[in-house]
């Protein structure tokens, strides 16, 4: 009952770091933020978090940058549904398939119901989502307090090859770019000896390739010239938006869907390499698997709205935990969230929740209020926001290449980063272009040092036998949990194979 | 690189190094496998946006330090814009003005960035 009581009295310390006037307004900042990227199309949340983290450098404290960098996080996850049901185009990934039901049922005039469940089912399953954060993070923090080198090189690779596997595209396309990622973020002095490596002489990669230009780069710039190529139209379906509240068949047909959802992007969400985009995905296929009605989906079920939205709700406020509690990210947003913390002097992992309580507790009862502001933002709002998907993409473009090049230049003062992000986006824009996703890359290029501190100290333990990664026991489950997952993937992929033929 | 009971700096980097080797060979020989019908790389003149868009990126980093940042944000919108976009300077012309005062307000006033003044200094 004690530690239940410190989770209690923890949570009223957060409260009391979130109500205060600075918090708030950078939780509502980041709320707003947030809606706004997910609204539109092109522009990412993992862009934008990007895009701040030169700021994050200027805000104050750790607290009030990574509350507004949460609300930006989980905010978008509210505001990409938007464009789904009106436009028809996802504001951001992880609303690919709320396009499917979501679209058809505006087109049948019902988009304000469409656009209330969303916004409901995300509130619900938002708060369910923190709720298991406040009460599952201690535990597992102190679990992870026992983890020694072996036990984070496995669960490391775990998050790498799991979000290779559960990621969109080609399996052995993402497995490069982890790969690729891992040996750019291996520039630089090496973590145990600090040998020079891949410096090739020049001075400025001595400290290893800076992650905000990299990040900006890759996902900001890079963004931007891959959506150069074709021009984005944003057609409303409607411009009148009535009916809000779900009615009581509609409130009847989707309450499963969304609890559903929610228990689903929890899950998902907590694993590493997990996260919004792979739960919304699995929330879909299964209600079309329960439903009686499964015909009805792709004209317009509501469930099909409800349910996806929910998870990656549930999704964004859960993958904050193996953030938190183990300082591991589980996916690209995540990993800026990760940097921002390392730049603010914050090292993430199973001591930070008792020797720095208020970021954790500060953050997690943000989570709380910014839940109740993106409803009232996402809600009554919503036909204000609407609006902004009548600015043109012409007009964002250049805006957002311009605040990474300010951005990037204010971190050293020096003309010199935003060279080097230009190359980054260039690289990043190419990468796109042959379905190499910068995701994953990103993730192993913060994992990376990670990992290498981890497998080089385990082996130093075991001298030299990698029997240490399997013998051990949390270890080994990590290791037999991965196999297994990867002897499913090939069963699955083989019997695809001979169904096609 | 050390031996694999006291691996050195090169351990991860060669081991990860024959991974990307092996990886790629299975790309390669996975594309070799399956012929499909080439795509063009760009859609037909595809590359001229983009290739637009890093233009006046260059530029932009190029003239940063000599004009200043007010001068070149303007002159990079106006470019962006109109070069690119083709939109009607009755659209471009009040947006790049707000656009330039209001990053120069955030970023030289709220966030105190000393930004390049160029030849006005």
């Amino acid at each position: 009952m004690g530690e239940i009581w410190g989770m209690f009295q923890g949570l009223a310390g957060g409260f009391d770091i979130a109500f205060t006037l600075t918090n708030l307004t950078f939780a509502l900042i980041g709320a707003v933020l947030g809606t706004m990227v997910g609204i539109l199309p092109g522009l990412g949340p993992s862009a934008t978090i990007s895009l701040l983290l030169p700021l994050s450098f200027k805000i104050g404290s750790p607290v009030t940058s990574i509350i507004m960098m949460a609300g930006i996080f989980y905010g978008a996850m509210y505001g990409g549904s938007t464009t789904s049901i009106l436009v028809n185009i996802p504001g951001e990934a992880a609303s690919v398939v709320t396009c499917i039901d979501g679209y058809q049922m505006a087109k049948k005039g019902r988009a304000g119901p469409a656009l209330g469940m969303a916004a409901i089912g995300s509130f619900i399953a938002g708060t369910i989502g923190v709720l298991g954060l406040t009460f599952v993070a201690p535990p597992l923090a102190e679990f992870a307090l026992k983890f020694g080198p072996p036990e984070y090189f496995s669960l490391t690779l775990f998050g790498l090859l799991m979000a290779t596997l559960l990621g969109e595209g080609s399996i052995l396309k993402g497995l490069i770019m982890v790969v690729m990622g891992l040996l750019l973020g291996s520039v630089g002095l090496d973590p145990i000896s600090g040998a020079i490596r891949f410096t090739w002489g020049i001075h400025m990669l001595q400290e290893g390739i800076d992650f905000v230009t990299l990040a900006m780069g890759m996902f900001g710039v890079g963004e931007i010239f891959y959506n150069l190529e074709k021009v984005l139209k944003t057609e409303l379906v409607t411009r009148k938006i009535t009916h809000l509240w779900p009615t009581l068949k509609d409130w009847a047909d989707s309450k499963w869907a969304v609890i559903r959802g929610s228990f689903i992007g929890f899950f998902i969400g907590i694993l590493p390499g997990g996260g919004a985009v792979i739960s919304s995905l699995v929330s879909y296929a299964v209600e079309k698997r329960v439903s009686k009605t499964p015909e009805e989906f792709g004209k317009g079920a509501i469930q099909g709205v409800a349910g996806p939205e929910s998870a990656n709700n549930a999704a964004a406020s859960a993958s904050f935990i193996p953030l938190l509690t183990l300082g591991i990210p589980g996916n690209a947003a995540i990993a800026m969230i990760f940097a921002a913390l390392l730049i603010q002097g914050v090292q993430p992992g199973p001591f930070l929740i008792t020797e720095k309580p208020e970021i954790f507790w500060g953050v997690v009862a943000s989570m709380y209020i910014g839940n109740v502001m993106l409803l009232i933002l996402n809600l009554p709002m919503v036909g204000l926001w609407v609006q902004l998907l009548r600015v043109p993409y012409s007009i964002l473009a250049p805006i957002v290449v311009l605040f990474c090049c300010v951005g990037v230049y204010s971190i050293r003062n020096t003309v010199f980063d935003i060279y080097v992000m230009g190359i980054f986006g260039v690289i990043g824009y190419l990468l796109r272009k042959v379905n190499l996703e910068p995701g994953p890359m990103i993730l192993a290029f913060v994992l990376g040092p990670i990992l290498e501190r981890a497998i080089r100290q385990a082996l130093l333990i075991s001298a030299g036998s990698p029997l240490i990664f399997f013998t051990r026991p949390i270890s080994g489950a990590l290791m037999g949990m991965l196999i297994l997952f990867i002897a499913l993937q090939i069963f699955f992929s083989i019997r695809n194979k001979k169904g096609n033929q | 690189m050390g031996k694999v009971s006291r691996p050195g700096p090169g351990f991860l980097p060669f081991g990860l190094a024959l991974i990307l080797s092996a990886l790629s060979i299975a790309l390669i020989a996975k594309s070799w496998k399956r012929e499909e019908q080439s795509v063009p790389f760009w859609p037909e003149r595809g590359w001229v946006r983009p290739l637009l868009g890093v233009g006046i990126f260059l530029l932009y980093a190029v003239l940063l330090p000599l004009l200043g940042f007010i001068l070149t944000t303007f002159f990079f919108l106006i470019c962006w814009m109109w070069v690119i976009e083709r939109i009607r300077w009755a659209t471009i012309l009040p947006i790049s003005i707000g656009v330039t005062a209001v990053l120069y307000l955030i970023f030289s006033y709220f966030l105190e960035v000393p930004l390049p003044a160029g030849f006005l200094s």
